[in-house]
């Protein structure tokens, strides 16, 4: 007992904030109880508005926390956040729907990616090299020339099978559907436009060595004369090992291209579901290496430039979406396993959904959907504890959060802070690309889905504390189901005094109010829920 | 005798300091003529707001003085004060729905119109000084943001489609006669020429005042300034309210010219715009302001024109390269160089004197 009143003393205005949070959904969820319109005591309304709040919170959820410990580690404020979000829904419907088309564009992605696995090998040579000074500063550029001209003439040439922009935008919704009933017409595998395809693989390889290349050039002609170099160290093999294993699994796939499509076609799609996450998180864990990198690491030290840059990142993954998938609105349906709808459905009980695969289950005489309102906060409370058991238990997220607290003095320690840094890009990244897959089959997907989310996201990050893990599982708790209980009330309206008719605010309003509710919250605490006190 | 010799003094000083921008506005000045002269059209025609490319590029040059007059307030609140503020775009989005709604369902005349965008950007700007005191920093920016947020979305609702037109934008705002920039374009340029420079010597004045200092010694380090006795919160709101006051009054130009205000105008997209042209420019410097407004229209113009719909990932492409390469702008990096060229320049000078540099 005593503990909890020291804590409550120490803590006052924001046990007070966190029960007034508290009235106000109660006052809430009564309304909704006492609905004159419908008439009678309905509570399947509250309970499904809570549901869908949890929902939106998990999926807010999983970009902000990335974001937070991105910020709080780093001091890089990634507005390319919203557009990794949105390039993880893509990837993933892609491999979901069209596991074809992801087969096929594997191959010059791997073979590309596998010459910059190469980079450390180069930087050493480099510097055993010892080029004069002129030759260090044009070569890159050389280099940069050279690569971009070899991947212009070979990569359009490279056949990726039905990548058919067109016939999606006839209708996109039809087209979707038509994958969902496994009626999808599947042609043929195209060949090399006009070269052999030795030549061609041979080509996209080679320009992905050359830019590895380029980059280590960038890199150490950026590299203070007083920085360590990797002089010394044992020959880095293992980066060779993983650029050849690579570079033979690009080739292996490009080899048996057609057998391993069929294999992922013939696949149930709550597998093929389970492969795009996955392959969604790996897409976006690879963006995030990549930037952070080449872009963000020359920067640490001037944060305004990192947003600006961040901001370049962003305009460029938007508009490389919108060519590459066009500009039409994609709908995603659901794995197999959340859409069951023939005999037992709705389902009358948990051990009925495992049963049947309902696509909905009834709970005090209403319908809730499986997957978008329990399966979604479920996944988010899972990754909440995972995250939370990695940065408490383990060796990284100690330095983590040390790096937190104060990122200087873990350097001074002697740890390797920039690898670190990689990696929690790497992960922030991969958990947003892996809420862009899980939530594309409720929200479904347009260019502009990371525009919306961002914003939600800074405002759950505000209410939580911007640097605070639990504020930001907090925060994006609050506007989740804020949102979903003012959407609720927009559909029966609000009786507000002085006017003649009930208030319906239409939906794009509804992000205003979680924007009161965080100007409010900061005037009370201006570090957030959770923040830290300067 | 000696109070005109001063004087003159002051106006010679006045002239050798500001020698390129007097330069730049008797350039733009004689612009309209020189290229009419270029495209064969001549002077009578000109007068008469035919249409040709004078007429075309004087459109696009007063486009980019209302960006110019937009990137120097937040060049104000940001680049001098280091107020981060995301939410920037809503005094110029105030502005023009001001303007339009008034002129359109209204009938207003200008002059009230104008008491009225300076009364809202006063207004604005005290709601955003609401939180100025107890957050600082990231969290002021992301404030800035809900709040500029708020009004976006509101100004594109339903409820407001009769006076805002919602998605689509206002449209069908009669400009004043005397104004009209299809008839009167010549006449437009000229004005917000007049404008955009007034805009500049005043901010000039204000930034070599000593309030303005104060403002530096904010950004800086605001808690030394905190300690020599300034109460910083009067300074960032003065820079705030005179910010928003020339951002309300750009955006009123805004209204005025385009045929269509677009909800764009007011988005956070648009604060970012204001926030690259300072960075081309350079942080902190006036006329950085100027040219990176003028840097990033003709480049976006420009990018658009040849290449269509790729435009956007070259545009990000040369932003995330400015970034790396030109970090500290176009003017900041040409003063940071300048002492080196001044000094190769007077080795040159003593080489062709026949001189041995010392």
């Amino acid at each position: 007992m005593k503990p909890l009143l020291g804590s409550f003393r120490k803590n006052r205005t924001l046990w007070i904030t966190l029960c007034a949070l508290i009235i106000i959904f109660t006052l809430g969820a009564r309304g909704l109880v006492d609905n004159e319109a419908v008439g009678g005591e309905r509570y399947q309304d509250v309970v499904i508005t809570i549901l869908r709040g949890f929902s939106t919170g998990s999926i807010i959820f999983l970009v902000a926390s990335g974001f937070s410990i991105i910020f709080g580690l780093m001091n890089v404020l990634n507005m390319a956040h919203g557009a990794l979000f949105m390039i993880g829904a893509y990837v993933g419907w892609t491999v979901f729907v069209r596991p074809d088309t992801a087969v096929d564009a594997l191959v010059p992605i791997l073979l590309l990616a596998g010459g910059f696995f190469l980079i450390p090998l180069w930087d050493r040579l480099l510097n055993k090299l010892k080029m004069p000074s002129w030759l260090m500063k044009t070569w890159p550029w050389l280099g940069l020339i050279l690569a971009s001209v070899v991947l212009i003439f070979t990569l359009p040439k490279y056949p990726i099978t039905s990548w058919d922009v067109g016939s999606y935008q006839i209708s996109p919704t039809n087209y979707a559907f038509a994958a969902s009933q496994g009626q999808l017409v599947t042609p043929e595998p195209k060949q090399f436009l006009g070269i052999s395809p030795l030549l061609g693989l041979g080509g996209i390889l080679l320009g992905g060595l050359l830019a590895g290349i380029t980059v280590a050039g960038f890199v150490i002609s950026r590299r203070p004369a007083t920085a360590g170099t990797s002089e010394g160290k044992a020959f880095p093999w293992e980066t060779l090992s993983l650029f050849l294993a690579i570079a033979i699994l690009g080739l292996v796939i490009h080899y048996y291209n057609t057998p391993i499509s069929n294999f992922l076609l013939g696949l149930d799609s709550t597998l093929l579901f389970i492969l795009a996450i996955l392959v969604a998180v790996g897409t976006g864990a690879l963006i995030g290496i990549l930037v952070e990198t080449t872009m963000i690491r020359p920067l640490y030290e001037t944060h305004i430039y990192v947003l600006m840059l961040t901001l370049g990142v962003q305009s460029i993954i938007i508009e490389i979406v919108r060519s590459a998938w066009g500009s039409p609105e994609f709908t995603m349906h659901r794995p197999s396993i959340f859409a069951g709808t023939g005999e037992g459905c709705p389902a009358e009980s948990l051990g009925a959904i495992l049963k049947n695969n309902c696509s909905t289950i009834r709970v005090l005489g209403g319908r809730v959907r499986t997957y978008n309102e329990l399966f979604i906060p479920l996944l988010g409370i899972v990754v909440l504890v995972a995250v939370w058991l990695l940065l408490q238990r383990t060796r990284l997220g100690m330095i983590v959060r040390a790096g937190v607290q104060d990122s200087e003095m873990v350097e001074a320690l002697g740890i390797n802070v920039q690898k670190i840094f990689t990696t929690v890009f790497a992960l922030g990244v991969g958990l947003a690309a892996m809420g862009g897959v899980i939530g594309a089959p409720s929200t479904g997907l347009t260019t502009t889905l990371g525009d919306s989310l961002l914003i939600n996201m800074l405002v759950a990050l505000a209410i939580g504390g911007l640097t605070s893990y639990p504020g930001s599982a907090a925060g994006a708790l609050i506007v989740g189901l804020l949102q979903q209980f003012v959407i609720k009330y927009g559909q029966i309206g609000i009786n507000i005094p002085f006017m003649e008719e009930p208030f319906k605010p239409t939906p794009p309003l509804v992000p205003a109010l979680t924007v009161f509710l965080m100007v409010i919250i900061l005037l009370v605490m201006p570090q957030g829920l959770f923040g830290r006190k300067e | 005798m000696e109070n005109t010799i001063t004087e003159q003094n002051g106006i010679s000083l006045f002239f050798k300091n500001n020698l390129g921008i007097l330069i730049t506005i008797l350039c733009l000045i004689l612009m309209p003529f020189v290229i009419s002269l270029i495209d064969g059209q001549s002077i009578p025609s000109l007068l008469a707001n035919e249409s040709g490319q004078s007429k075309f590029y004087q459109g696009l040059a007063i486009e980019i003085f209302i960006l110019a007059v937009f990137a120097l307030s937040y060049d104000l609140l940001f680049g001098f004060t280091g107020l981060l503020s995301f939410g920037h775009a809503m005094f110029f989005g105030v502005g023009a729905y001001l303007t339009g709604i008034m002129l359109k369902s209204f009938g207003w005349t200008l002059l009230p119109i104008l008491a009225l965008l300076v009364l809202a950007g006063i207004l604005m700007a005290l709601i955003f000084s609401i939180v100025l005191p107890r957050v600082k920093g990231i969290t002021f920016a992301l404030v800035t943001l809900g709040i500029a947020q708020v009004f976006y979305i509101v100004i594109q609702s339903r409820e407001m489609a009769d006076y805002a037109g919602a998605e689509i934008g206002l449209q069908g705002v009669t400009p004043p006669e005397f104004l009209n920039p299809i008839e009167h374009r010549l006449r437009f340029y000229y004005i917000g020429l007049v404008i955009l420079f007034a805009v500049y010597f005043l901010y000039k004045r204000f930034v070599d005042s000593p309030t303005g200092h104060v403002c530096v010694a904010i950004r800086e380090n605001e808690d030394r300034a905190t300690m020599l006795g300034y109460n910083t919160f009067y300074f960032k709101l003065a820079a705030l309210t005179i910010s928003g006051i020339t951002a309300t009054l750009a955006g009123g130009i805004h209204g005025i010219y385009n045929p269509i205000i677009r909800p764009a105008i007011a988005s956070s997209h648009f604060t970012i715009a204001a926030l690259l042209m300072i960075l081309i420019g350079g942080i902190g410097t006036l006329s950085g302001a100027l040219i990176g407004a003028a840097v990033f229209k003709l480049l976006s113009f420009f990018l658009e024109k040849w290449f269509g719909g790729a435009s956007q990932v070259l545009i990000g492409l040369v932003y995330i390269l400015l970034v790396l390469f030109l970090p500290y702008g176009i003017v900041g990096t040409i003063r940071a160089r300048s002492f080196r060229w001044k000094q190769g320049w007077q080795r040159w000078m003593k080489i062709l004197r026949f001189k041995q540099p010392s």
